[in-house]
């Protein structure tokens, strides 16, 4: 058994840090309070290949593999999670569907701009009456000569300000409950295709999450994604991948609210000496330590098993579960550190509070996980 | 004309706890004072056509080195190691290394960092360019080729100093003298796509064990402990106006301002 990464994802991961050390530190507050997308940043991501990390090179992708992945996603989040979940969803529920399921001519069409970071890709499976049950979607594509005519409203895009390639999860046979659910890729630009106004999120602000609806939009019907009928599948197997990133985000911010009390520990003086030789502080920070290092052990492994081409789907869960939930304890802890400091915007745990919200929620809620994971638990001890 | 230009690169460590100096995968990294004379040796590949070569002596975790400038686009590795290296201080490793790059030969020009930053003493390249009997500039800031000529750029006691140099010769290069690039992923991919490192040990380099690693140096490293800075606290009193001109005053004195 062997714990160690190899020494390319140790050069990747020193790359990708001093990249965002750089590029994204600086301005990581500010994008926050501004809710800003920041163009010239992910110009030079999509130049360095952080938008096709898994894609194969003849894509023009890096073929990275998944722990790889997820130390890349750990570190941008690190930096600024909302860039981690930009690049996150991208990668996971955007390229990866396009990648499996797409026929060769789709993806010669699609995945290069995608993964070169030209294009953005969304995932759009919500709506306003919709979110874990997935086969209650109400969006239809109906079938119209050589054409589908889709009508959706689809909300809280990540990436949805703006994305480029989107994978619409819509009902071609309304009738057939979650057999009639497919995917159908529609691009910006397409007449009756219109984003909704940027949501005010709490956390990772600098993600412009919008809505995004379809009126008696004109899709050729090669752009069904799989075949009429596949969307569930293509949707499980596309979360599976994506709560791996998401874990992985979420752990890049544990990993930074962290860094972040410890470092006011030591800086903070009370009673005549720094707050990091009071045991109070000292219990937070092995707690922190070793929420953040059991999350990162449980992230790569579910990778490494996706790697290994074994089954993944628990792990996922669990690693998606326990880190998010990690890192609310984590940013929780860092923020009691800092008193009441913490609580302004001035200091940075008080974004990655903010931040660390959210994982809890999407890509499937924690209660979903516990579902997913009390289902395959319970079906290997029967 | 094309420069086969080679590079002398390292792998430092960031950590010693407690003082000791163990080398893992975890703690060793690129010399960041080596990245600009990378740089500089793609620069000048980009410009004139070549190949450069990135060489570095030292136990295995030497190749992580050699991984990190094969992603930033060199086209070669070489890994000089052996026990009987182990040790060597400045004088030796930089006889080892003059040995390798003779078996690397034919070659136009020789680039080191500024310094390294885990041992500091910027002696290796300079000490290399001599047991190769070669020309060597250090702190350079440009460099130009023409005709087996280079024109290099120096800065040093507010002096700009030009220099020209007929090939083969040496360069050392000012850590401030280009912006380094980033790595690409896929160029991470390919550095360790590409056929492994050439691996060079002491029976391959016309090299007699004496005089080499740790018997061949003349310094020894005796003992390594961290220095603990002092911070001294001190209230100016007075107005506004006389504590911010003591403070001026003070800062002029200390040199930190002209």
């Amino acid at each position: 058994m062997d714990f160690f990464l190899s020494e390319k994802q140790n050069i990747v991961r020193r790359s990708v840090r001093s990249f965002c050390e750089r590029e994204i530190l600086p301005i990581a507050r500010e994008i926050d309070q501004e809710a800003r997308f920041p163009w010239e940043v992910v110009e030079k991501m999509g130049k360095l290949g952080y938008f096709g990390i898994q894609a194969p090179s003849e894509l023009e992708g890096a073929g990275m593999d998944t722990v790889t992945y997820c130390i890349i996603i750990e570190e941008i989040s690190r930096a600024c999670s909302g860039l981690g979940l930009c690049v996150t969803v991208h990668n996971s529920v955007a390229v990866y569907p396009l990648l499996a399921f797409g026929n060769n001519e789709q993806k010669r069409k699609w995945v290069p701009p995608l993964a070169k970071g030209e294009k953005i890709g969304a995932f759009c499976l919500t709506e306003p009456n919709i979110g874990s049950d997935a086969a209650g979607v109400e969006s239809t594509a109906i079938r119209d000569g050589d054409h589908y005519i889709v009508n959706a409203n689809k909300v809280l895009i990540t990436n949805g300000g703006v994305a480029d390639t989107c994978l619409i999860f819509t009902k071609t046979d309304p009738s057939a409950g979650h057999r009639g659910l497919s995917v159908v890729v529609v691009e910006r630009g397409m007449p009756g295709f219109e984003v909704g106004d940027l949501e005010e999120l709490s956390g990772n602000r600098a993600n412009p999450v919008s809505s995004i609806r379809l009126s008696d939009c004109r899709v050729p019907a090669e752009n069904i994604l799989g075949k009429e009928g596949s969307g569930m599948k293509i949707g499980l197997a596309a979360l599976d991948t994506g709560r791996i990133g998401i874990a992985a985000q979420a752990l890049g911010v544990a990993q930074a609210a962290m860094e972040e009390g410890i470092k006011y520990s030591r800086q903070r003086r009370q009673f005549g000496v720094p707050i990091s030789h009071h045991e109070s502080m000292q219990n937070m920070i092995a707690d922190m330590a070793t929420l953040v290092e059991s999350s990162r052990l449980m992230v790569y492994r579910a990778a490494a098993k996706r790697d290994s081409g074994m089954p993944f789907s628990k792990e996922s869960a669990m690693a998606k579960l326990y880190a998010s939930e990690a890192a609310g304890r984590v940013t929780d802890m860092a923020l009691q550190m800092h008193g009441g400091y913490g609580y302004i915007k001035t200091y940075p745990v008080e974004r990655f509070y903010r931040d660390a919200r959210v994982t809890r929620i999407y890509e499937g809620t924690s209660e979903i996980h516990r579902m997913v994971i009390a289902r395959s638990v319970l079906e290997e001890y029967k | 004309m094309s420069l086969n230009i080679i590079i002398c690169i390292k792998s430092v460590v960031t950590s010693a706890p407690g003082g000791r100096v163990i080398r893992t995968a975890d703690n060793c990294i690129l010399n960041p004072f080596d990245r600009p004379a990378i740089e500089m040796a793609l620069k000048m590949r980009e410009a004139n056509g070549g190949t450069v070569t990135a060489i570095t002596m030292g136990p295995d975790t030497g190749s992580i080195a050699l991984y990190e400038a094969l992603a930033l686009g060199v086209d070669k590795g070489v890994l000089v190691t052996d026990r009987a290296f182990a040790g060597s201080d400045t004088l030796a490793t930089s006889k080892t290394l003059a040995a390798a790059i003779k078996k690397l030969k034919p070659f136009d020009l020789i680039l080191f960092g500024a310094r390294s930053s885990d041992s500091d003493t910027g002696q290796v390249g300079p000490q290399t360019a001599v047991h190769l009997d070669l020309p060597v500039i250090t702190g350079a800031k440009k460099i130009e080729f023409s005709d087996k000529k280079i024109r290099v750029e120096r800065v040093i006691d507010e002096f700009e100093e030009n220099y020209e140099m007929t090939l083969p010769g040496a360069v050392a290069i000012d850590p401030k003298a280009v912006d380094v690039r980033d790595t690409a992923l896929s160029m991470v991919e390919t550095a360790f796509a590409k056929e492994a490192l050439q691996i060079l040990n002491l029976s391959d380099l016309e090299l007699s064990i004496e005089g080499l690693g740790e018997k061949g140096s003349p310094t020894k490293l005796v003992s390594m402990s961290k220095v603990r800075k002092k911070h001294n606290c001190e209230f100016i009193e007075g107005s506004p106006e006389e504590q911010a001109d003591e403070l001026v005053k003070r800062i002029k004195a200390g040199g930190y301002i002209g």
